[in-house]
């Protein structure tokens, strides 16, 4: 029935709907072999060879090489964004010893003012202009490049002149330390967003061992594997539905296409925090998770506790609770999960469909708090697994296919007025993919963990290498011939 | 983990990053792989304009991918990674269903229209016949050896559609009924066999009206250890190699026919049958030692008159057969040969042009608006 789908150009699934595909500009991705093999010797070896005092220089340097590889030229502008972060830090906190509450609040203002005009300009502003094109006023579209991790690197340097003022953390010893803060290049790209208040410490002093460089590498591999052989393997298979005219998806294939991006999305976000918070560890850095199983999320509130758990606590901390969090009377309480989940929406991507896929679960979210949660106690716990997934799903769909109009068609299919049911295109695929998604669907769950765990200490010593090696090998494999390894945070 | 188990896990992950590393370094890079039958990348050193630009660092990026160690190796481990996985696909290849025949994809062409109308254009431009045929893809002749219900498959509809698009001045060859058996393609690679290109060869010549002049005797082994592109793509290293054959007799059935090849443009004596390239990768490039913009063959002895071919690399193959009927064919391809066509038939008193092409270079071919030139 339907015609078949012609594959993709190799590039990220955010790009449906006349968006500019692939970007010239290439960052430095971890899952690359000049980063295995090169960069990441390199820095690990000048850093251990260098002297305790120079080692965070020593990154700095790494990290302003990473950052600048795709686009040199914001080099400087992640520079400014240090001295501008550096020296606010500075007056919030003299202003505060001053006793100058007014002083310091005002430096906080402008810090974030700045970095949120800085963040709007670059990531926003295009969409903004056409968005005002099209209703007649007439604004210049820039075109400009997304420097590579702006939305990540803004939120955590937004945190430090906050984490003083509170007294929550204390300055940075000298510019360096501030700088490799901002740039340090494990969590630069893809996060996990890290506040200063939880990193401040650990640039001053860190414990170098073995025993944390050997963690470090069993989480960086796992995090390889993750993104590179099952996230990369899945996401073919999404691509295609993705490509698969809309007119043409039949319900099965948009779900089983969903079901893949719902694979892919989680193991490369999460493959990526993992090989940060690896690689952290590797220099002795500890980097909280930012993934927790989010797939066995009952409710959309559960699957927001499980999902990029960074963002989510920085909102909580640096935009709900300042709104009044909960303990406000029930139309704030709506106001304020509104504008959380709005701008949650939004950080994603400088696209519209990014707003409603954050205002879908801000409506999700109220209904399970006012209503829902109740009922869902009293029902079993299938149930909730059931709706879980559905409402994630879904989720998912808002989220990936950009264009309004396809993003319909889509969903259409999903709920059964697509091109039937099933077609060969479909039975051909899921054959093809099955062994990958049952692979995938059990290490999104904790069972491999807990077996592991049942393992006896002598056998896990053993296992442990052969895995690592295992791991190791066969990611050079698909990297080698990888002509699918798509970065799918050109938006963020 | 202990400290020792940590030390021990710490060397094993350095030295399988430092190790691949400094071997990149160190080893000599390669310019041409074999195994890929491509050009790799090469080291390029920075300049100020490629480091602000990024050019460098993707070329950088691209050079690591392909001078890495042991390259061909991981290769064939993920594709063997892949198979044992269940796959049935690698890199834009069917594994068929039988284990040792591969099928490159298949993709129709969205703008068929467009294309036929060039073809169509030539023969309201010229006086001559103008006769036009595709080959249909190996996926569409040996369909029952596909993995089921594989998507990107030719079924037979760019057949179709062709044929229904063409004009009054252009007779359409069906050749879907023309090729079968098991040893008409390559199973590693996407041309016919010299088998394949003389079944059609006789559906051709029964429709041009030509006579056909059997060549004598069976056809001879002339390599076993045909890897083709399709292997390549693969990485697929369970598949046994092909043979290959000739079978027309150098010079033709007297012995008077001359190959006159084209390779830059000067007349070079050629042959049906360039046994050297067979010492390369590309050993299809045997069949008139390959790609060039035009190729003469001329026999004497034929009955029929001058047939220009617009080719592509199937008719390497083929000619050989075509020669025994045609005192002249002229191979014309249009990737190489910027000729007006209309002139080119004026000038050397062609009889009879035959456009020619496989389903899948007809559906990608960018050249085909010279058609009509």
């Amino acid at each position: 029935m339907a015609s078949p789908a012609v594959p993709p150009e190799p590039d990220g699934p955010f790009s449906r709907g006349g968006r500019p595909i692939l970007p010239e500009v290439k960052p430095m991705v971890f899952s690359t072999p000049y980063f295995l093999f090169l960069y990441l010797p390199a820095v690990l070896l000048l850093y251990y060879l260098a002297p305790l005092r120079f080692r965070n220089l020593v990154l700095l340097v790494f990290n302003l090489l990473f950052y600048g590889w795709g686009e040199p030229v914001y080099i400087l502008l992640m520079i400014f964004t240090i001295v501008l972060d550096y020296f606010a830090g500075l007056i919030v906190h003299r202003c505060k010893r001053q006793g100058n509450d007014k002083g310091a609040r005002w430096a906080v203002g402008v810090s974030l003012a700045l970095n949120l005009a800085i963040l709007f300009f670059f990531k926003y502003w295009d969409l903004v202009a056409g968005t005002l094109q099209r209703i007649g006023i007439p604004m210049p579209v820039l075109h400009l490049t997304l420097p590579i991790g702006i939305s990540f690197y803004t939120f955590q340097t937004m945190t430090y002149p906050v984490d003083i003022y509170r007294g929550d953390a204390e300055l940075p010893k000298n510019l360096v330390n501030f700088g490799t803060f901002v740039t340090l290049f494990p969590q630069l790209i893809a996060g996990p967003i890290i506040k200063y208040k939880e990193l401040a410490d650990q640039m001053a002093y860190r414990i170098h061992s073995p025993e944390q460089f050997a963690s470090g590498v069993q989480t960086f591999t796992i995090g390889l594997a993750k993104k590179v052989l099952l996230a990369n393997s899945i996401g073919q298979l999404w691509d295609i539905y993705l490509a698969t005219p809309g007119g043409q998806l039949t319900t099965l294939g948009a779900w089983l296409g969903i079901l893949a991006f719902s694979l892919q999305l989680y193991f490369d976000f999460s493959g990526y925090s993992d090989m940060a918070v690896g690689m952290g560890r590797m220099m002795g850095f500890e980097f909280l998770a930012n993934f927790n199983y989010p797939y066995l999320a009952k409710s959309a509130t559960e699957f927001w506790r499980r999902w990029h758990i960074s963002l989510g606590s920085w909102f909580r901390e640096y935009l709900y609770i300042p709104l009044g969090g909960n303990r406000v009377k029930a139309p704030r309480l709506v106001f304020n999960l509104f504008v959380v989940w709005a701008c949650t929406g939004i950080w994603h991507g400088a696209s519209w469909n990014f707003l409603i896929w954050g205002l879908y679960y801000f409506l999700l979210i109220v209904f399970e708090r006012f209503f829902f949660s109740k009922v869902l106690q009293k029902l079993p716990g299938w149930v909730g697994h059931l709706y879980g997934l559905l409402i994630v799903m879904v989720g998912w769909a808002l989220f990936a296919v950009e264009d309004f109009s396809a993003m319909g068609l889509y969903l259409k299919a999903m709920f059964g007025l697509g091109a039937g049911w099933a077609d060969g295109t479909f039975w051909y695929y899921l054959r093809n993919y099955l062994p990958i998604l049952l692979i995938a669907a059990v290490a999104a769950t904790p069972l491999a963990a807990t077996l592991w765990r049942k393992l006896s200490l002598r056998s896990r010593q053993v296992a442990i290498p052969a895995l690592v090696l295992a791991g190791l090998v066969l990611a050079t494999a698909y990297l080698v011939d990888g002509t699918y390894n798509p970065f799918l945070y050109f938006r963020f | 983990m202990g400290k020792k188990g940590s030390i021990f896990l710490t060397a094993l992950f350095c030295l399988f990053l430092f190790g691949f590393g400094a071997a990149l370094l160190l080893l000599p890079d390669r310019a041409f792989s074999q195994q890929e039958n491509r050009y790799l990348a090469q080291w390029e050193p920075p300049t100020a304009d490629s480091l602000v630009s990024g050019a460098f660092m993707r070329s950088f990026e691209d050079y690591v991918i392909d001078q890495f160690p042991l390259r061909d190796g991981w290769i064939h481990l993920k594709a063997w990674s892949e198979r044992l996985l269940g796959k049935q696909e690698n890199n834009g290849v069917y594994f068929g269903s039988d284990g040792q025949t591969l099928f490159a994809q298949y993709t129709p062409p969205d703008d068929l229209e467009q294309r036929v109308s060039y073809v169509n254009r030539l023969g309201e431009n010229v006086d001559v016949p103008v006769y036009f045929a595709l080959i249909p893809d190996k996926s569409y002749v040996w369909a029952e050896r596909l993995p089921d219900n594989a998507p990107l498959v030719d079924d037979g509809s760019t057949l179709q559609s062709t044929q229904a698009l063409c004009g009054e001045e252009v007779t359409w060859i069906d050749l879907s009924q023309a090729l079968s058996g098991d040893d008409v393609f390559y199973r590693t690679d996407h041309h016919w066999t010299t088998l394949g290109a003389h079944q059609g060869y006789q559906a051709l010549a029964a429709a041009m009206g030509a006579v056909q002049p059997q060549p004598d005797g069976q056809p001879t082994l002339v390599a076993d250890d045909f890897y083709g592109t399709t292997w390549s793509s693969a990485g697929a290293a369970w598949v046994e190699p092909d043979e290959m054959y000739t079978w027309v007799p150098e010079g033709g059935l007297t012995g008077r026919t001359t190959v006159t090849r084209y390779p830059d443009g000067q007349p070079v004596e050629g042959a049906f049958y360039d046994l050297s390239k067979l010492e390369l990768k590309d050993k299809y490039s045997m069949f008139l030692g390959g790609n060039q913009g035009l190729c003469v063959i001329e026999n004497p002895d034929a009955q029929d008159g001058r047939l220009l071919v617009i080719r592509d690399s199937y008719a390497d193959c083929l000619a050989p057969f075509l020669s025994m009927s045609y005192q002249q064919v002229h191979l014309f391809d249009l990737r190489y040969n910027r000729t007006s066509l209309r002139q080119y038939i004026q000038e050397q008193g062609i009889d009879q042009v035959l456009v020619l092409y496989s389903c899948s270079n007809f559906a990608t071919d960018s050249n085909l608006a010279l058609l009509g030139y």
